[in-house]
């Protein structure tokens, strides 16, 4: 991956001229709020119904899905890639490693817009919403990422 | 200034495999109960307010995100890179 070709402001407004309700999650989204972390790629938990609007908004940008929208719906989960990766969650609702179920629906109404780029704004959970993503993984340094995120929480009350 | 040796191959797959490892539920329960110290929070805060200050807006603190991996990607071997 050589990051420097490809233009992010450009994925990310394509995202979000798109119909696709997709919420930025992941180390990218703690990026973004002003936590410095290191990822590769970038994670979207995507509505089940829009897997194919988001794929036809970033094709343009050479990446192309390693499953089927219907394969994706059965999975949960699928990957675009090419030069960079992005991690696709499409399960209606999500188990937290501790038993917690967590309804897209319920995360979606909560969002917060995010000035992703200049002029461009993506949706993102709250951050007691993107705790809970966090312990989907159940990794530790998704513990570690909470952590953080608690960390956060104090700056922002 | 002493130079680290290169772990082993066999020994960064382990780490790899420790990090990556699912918590249990009962792990998750005791990690989300263990409550910041006050030294851990006090310097994860000032990381924080650094951060912003230095890059204040999100698409500022992406574009460094992009920077620092191309760093990283360039300097350490490719079994050391990260994964998210």
């Amino acid at each position: 991956m050589q990051g420097s070709e490809f233009d992010e402001a450009e994925f990310f407004r394509a995202i979000a001229e798109s119909a696709a309700r997709a919420l930025l999650i992941g180390r990218r989204a703690l990026v973004a709020l002003g936590i410095p972390v290191l990822t590769a790629d970038y994670d979207f938990w995507l509505h089940i119904d829009d897997i194919a609007a988001f794929n036809a908004a970033v094709t343009p940008q050479g990446l192309f899905p390693t499953r089927t929208p219907e394969e994706a719906r059965g999975r949960g989960r699928y990957v675009l890639e090419n030069d960079e990766r992005v991690d696709v969650l499409v399960a209606r609702t999500v188990p937290t490693v501790d038993g917690v179920r967590v309804s897209f629906d319920d995360v979606w109404a909560r969002r917060r817009a995010l000035e992703v780029a200049p002029g461009v704004t993506l949706p993102v959970p709250t951050l007691d919403d993107l705790i809970l993503t966090k312990r989907f993984g159940g990794r530790p340094k998704d513990f570690e990422d909470i952590r953080l995120l608690e960390a956060l929480r104090r700056e922002d009350p | 200034m002493k130079r680290v040796p290169t772990p082993r191959p066999e020994t960064v797959a382990r780490i790899r495999a420790l990090a990556a490892r699912q918590l249990t539920p009962e792990e998750a329960r005791q990690a989300l109960a263990t409550p910041l110290g006050e030294l851990e929070l006090e310097e994860s805060r000032s990381l924080i307010r650094w951060f912003r200050r230095r890059y204040p807006t999100p698409a500022a603190r992406l574009a460094y995100a992009r920077r620092a991996y191309r760093r990283w990607q360039t300097a350490a071997p490719p079994d050391e890179r990260p994964r998210s």
